[in-house]
């Protein structure tokens, strides 16, 4: 046999092979996929108890269209917005001399894990018609500040709180590029913008995509800002079905929400992935950084400005109510307990756990072949997401009851309800940075010995690692502010950061939501740097 | 009223009669010797009278209280699994501690989720076939009347329920176990009782109001309120109300604590708010120039409970309903009085701060379970612009 012939023998042998791996990850993909869309068959059983005329004068009632035509323009604006501010931020932190970076690396991703009750309430407490800055400008003879309620507002504090989707997905799509083709490209005379504009730029684009996508999905689907700033969304028509106790009703519109997010994602799908091969760079070796100069401090302040309305307002609005929340009853009955911390991180860290375990094959399979099996089972991992809470929440409690009554309101439920929350987060980072990632790596491994397996963890695993932590970040962050499926679904008696600040805001007790809230952010703050210290590992 | 159980009790209830006769007298002493809860027998000894009652600006004077007694009743022991509604129901976890030290045995098992959350999820539990709680005590009726009205609840005996007026046991499905009043809180430098009218209907037209009135249409309580008035007036009447309202000023608050603060501080001349807030106000600031005012027979009086039920599918159903008649006792009722400042259920306790009894007040003639209708309103308050 010759040299020639061996060569193609053994090319054919690892197709055959790969081909045979692909059939068992898709089977994988597949499974996973099932299991995280399966609380929409919950909306479907629901749905069929509703009359059909009934159904269609709901889902065409000129109030259905008008909230509908508003949650469309708020996940425009917002995801337009955060763009605009997550990629610079985190071209800063990544790739410049910015000073403080660690630290602004963790402050900027932080603004994520403040609940939107907490953010949304301290800005209309700081900037609302009767709020704190209106009393200390109106001495001054300013009367009447800009309107924070609406639209704008609604969209200005939703992208104080979700642009670090954006932020980190990014950043993983900066640090695991290779920093030679922008070097190339600067040693063929090309400027440092058009260098950007031409070589970094579209291989950031499937990680800016995949942040994007998770802020218009968020965007969607939360209530608690939009029902704070007074914008009328889809959500909020949701949660007024569901707390009329017309579980179909909320099923029907919840279906039409995952309507609009079928659109969202096929959109994404076109940008993400429009052409995977340019994306395909050949290392990892990390690049030089930007020299600011003088520039860097000003870059600094912009950042520590970031910081400052989306993280030290709301901080700050916790401390007035740490300081001046009085007693309103005679009865106490809120000791804190600080197990509540460890709770939360316990079953954040679990869900991150699972999450980046589950998302690594369906991001991987996703990446590497453009079948459509492949794709429609990332897609459908995104499906969970854009439900609203208390609907999946529902959906699960129903589930669980039938097929599973034992493991109802116990931790595996719960850690599985947040997974089918928010493996998209981990999905995407994960995906868009196997996208990154030269095939042909994977191919000269194999060839040279490596077994699929350890081929994919000494060669694809390192390359993506940063991408797998971010979406660790993400999932974890998220999962510590999770409220409504965590009520539903916590066992009886366990207790984490969130429901404590549930209950005593309930009872009116702000002034106890203050230690809680503050120990929130501080314990993802320090989570945080533990995850992102791993990048450089 | 009944005095006493409902099964025979021989030596305790004798004791008890006695105990509650010298309870008052003997509270401190019984405080600060049994603190930290009972001997391990059984015996009701820890928690006293006092113990269940609160202090502070409102509480002074307490007159007689007169009903069944936790001592009347049978012990409370085993496990117990409560869906208990948040909000004001966070404040009840405190009362079961209380029944902790007089009954070691008691293990109360509690599940605290919003109650229109936890009415939905009973909804879920037993569409799917399983029964994980064997009472639900949510702090509003809408969220008792959603699981009632599917069949989920076990009647209570008429024995346990008969102290609590008809109209807040609806045919026994569940019962009210403390009642909120709508009121009108106002300023007592800028208006005088008198010039609050006397039906919500005359609001709008009272020069006195007149850009000085506060209402929060985002918050559950104050929609309850316009429920209750489409029921009584119609939507078309209740939007004109609102569009007068808003034509004579009429300011959004978040809720309606904050509303009271407002009028406390002279921001409001007057305001909409659940009967409580005004109390809380003044416990934190007893010289606060507040007070409130009732309309009569319309929205503006409308009284909602929290309240109990017993679920279908319990295999508690002794201890269940044992322990929602422990919610009706005289040291129960005083607790909600005294602590949560809400309207006992129970004619023989008053409320505090000087308020009218449960019975003195005027509510409108409503069905406590058609205010679930929540969705009705959150459509009108949206066309007339108030949400």
């Amino acid at each position: 046999m010759s040299t020639r012939e061996g060569l193609s023998a053994l090319r054919r042998r690892l197709r055959r092979e790969a081909d045979g791996d692909g059939l068992g990850l898709t089977l994988l993909s597949g499974a996973i996929a099932a299991a995280v869309l399966s609380p929409v068959a919950w909306l479907f059983l629901r749905v069929t108890d509703v009359p059909t005329a009934e159904a269609v004068s709901l889902l065409t009632a000129p109030s259905t269209t008008r909230v509908l035509t508003n949650s469309v323009l708020l996940v425009t604006t917002v995801t337009v917005a955060c763009v605009l501010l997550g990629v610079p931020l985190a071209m800063l932190t990544a790739r410049t001399d910015l000073p403080f970076r660690r630290f602004f690396t963790v402050v900027l991703a932080l603004p994520l894990v403040v609940p939107s009750y907490i953010g949304a309430f301290a800005f209309v407490s700081a900037f609302g018609p009767r709020g704190a800055l209106a009393d200390l400008l109106a001495p001054l003879g300013v009367g009447r500040l800009p309107e924070i309620y609406g639209l704008g507002g609604t969209t200005l504090v939703l992208t104080l709180y979700v642009y670090p989707y954006v932020f980190l997905t990014t950043r993983a799509a900066l640090l695991s590029l290779d920093a030679a083709h922008v070097e190339a490209a600067r040693t063929l005379g090309k400027s440092r913008l058009a260098a950007f504009r031409e070589v970094t730029l579209p291989r950031i684009v499937p990680g800016v995509a995949a942040g994007a996508l998770l802020v218009a999905l968020y965007a969607l689907s939360d209530f608690g800002t939009p029902a704070i700033m007074g914008t009328d969304v889809f959500t909020s028509y949701i949660y007024v079905a569901y707390n009329g106790f017309a579980a179909d009703q909320a099923a029907l519109l919840s279906l039409q929400l995952l309507g609009v997010t079928t659109v969202i994602l096929a959109l994404e799908s076109r940008v993400g992935q429009d052409d995977a091969s340019a994306y395909a760079s050949g290392g990892s070796r990390s690049a030089a950084r930007i020299e600011l100069g003088p520039w860097r401090w000003v870059a600094a302040l912009c950042c520590l400005a970031v910081a400052a309305v989306s993280l030290a307002l709301p901080v700050g609005v916790l401390l007035l109510w740490l300081f001046r929340g009085g007693p309103g009853y005679a009865a106490g009955g809120f000791p804190f307990d600080l197990s509540f911390a460890v709770n939360s991180v316990g079953v954040s860290a679990a869900a991150a756990l699972v999450s980046v375990l589950l998302a690594v094959p369906v991001g991987y399979l996703a990446a590497r072949r453009a079948s459509w099996p492949a794709r429609l089972a990332e897609r459908a991992t995104y499906v969970g997401y854009a439900m609203p809470g208390v609907v999946l929440g529902l959906a699960l409690v129903f589930f669980g009851v039938k097929f599973a009554p034992t493991v109802y309101q116990t931790l595996p439920l719960l850690v599985f309800a947040y997974v089918v929350r928010f493996l998209p987060q981990a999905v995407g980072t994960t995906s868009s940075s196997v996208l990154q990632v030269d095939a042909h790596l994977m191919e000269a491994a194999r060839a040279l010995g490596e077994s699929p397996r350890s081929a994919f963890r000494r060669v694809t695993l390192p390359l993506i690692w940063p991408g797998v932590l971010a979406g660790a970040a993400l999932v974890f962050l998220t999962t510590m502010k999770e409220l409504p499926a965590t009520l539903l679904l916590r066992p009886t008696g366990f207790e984490t950061l969130v429901s404590y600040i549930w209950q005593v805001q309930e009872a009116g007790y702000y002034g106890l939501a203050a230690i809680p809230a503050l120990t929130l952010i501080a314990v993802s703050a320090g989570s945080m740097a533990v995850i992102l210290a791993q990048e450089r590992g | 009223m009944t005095e006493g159980g409902r099964d025979g009790r021989s030596r305790r209830r004798f004791l008890a009669a006695a105990g509650a006769a010298s309870a008052t007298a003997l509270a401190g002493c019984n405080g600060i010797l049994n603190d930290g809860g009972g001997d391990g027998t059984g015996a009701p000894a820890a928690a006293t009278f006092d113990d269940f009652r609160g202090s502070g600006a409102n509480i002074g004077g307490r007159g007689e209280i007169t009903g069944t007694r936790v001592a009347d009743l049978p012990d409370l022991s085993g496990q117990l699994n409560i869906y208990l509604g948040g909000g004001e129901g966070g404040l009840y976890t405190d009362l079961l501690s209380l029944f902790g030290q007089v009954y070691p045995d008691f293990e109360p098992n509690v599940r605290l989720e919003p109650s229109t959350q936890l009415a939905s999820k009973i909804r879920e539990e037993q569409s799917a076939g399983g029964s994980f709680a064997d009472v639900f005590w949510a702090v509003d009726a809408g969220s008792l009347a959603a699981v009632a009205s599917e069949g989920y609840t076990r009647a209570l005996p008429d024995d346990v329920v008969e102290v609590v007026p008809d109209q807040f046991r609806p045919d026994n499905a569940w019962t009210g176990v403390a009642g909120r009043a709508r009121a009108v809180p106002y300023n007592t430098d800028q208006l005088s009782a008198s010039e609050v009218p006397d039906t919500v209907r005359e609001f709008p037209d009272t020069a006195a109001l007149r850009d000085s009135m506060g209402w929060a249409p985002t918050y559950g309580s104050f929609q309850a309120f316009v429920t209750a008035m489409r029921l009584l007036r119609g939507d078309e009447a209740t939007r004109q109300w609102v569009t007068d309202m808003q034509d004579a000023g009429a300011a959004g608050y978040a809720n309606e604590f904050l509303i009271s603060n407002a009028v406390a501080d002279g921001e409001l001349a007057a305001g909409f708010a659940n009967h409580y807030y005004a109390l809380r106000v003044k416990a934190q600031r007893p010289d606060a120039p507040i007070d409130l005012a009732f309309t009569s027979g319309d929205a503006g009086a409308l009284i909602n409970v929290s309240g109990a039920e017993v679920l279908e599918g319990t295999e508690r159903v002794d201890l269940a309903e044992n322990f929602i008649a422990h919610l009706l006792t005289a040291e129960a009722q005083e607790f909600f009085a005294t602590r949560t400042f809400a309207y006992p259920m129970v004619p023989g306790v008053p409320p505090v701060g000087g308020l009218p009894r449960v019975d003195e007040l005027s509510p409108p003639d409503i069905d406590l379970r058609q205010l679930d209708d929540v969705g009705g309103t959150i459509d009108l308050l949206r066309e007339t612009g108030a949400l």
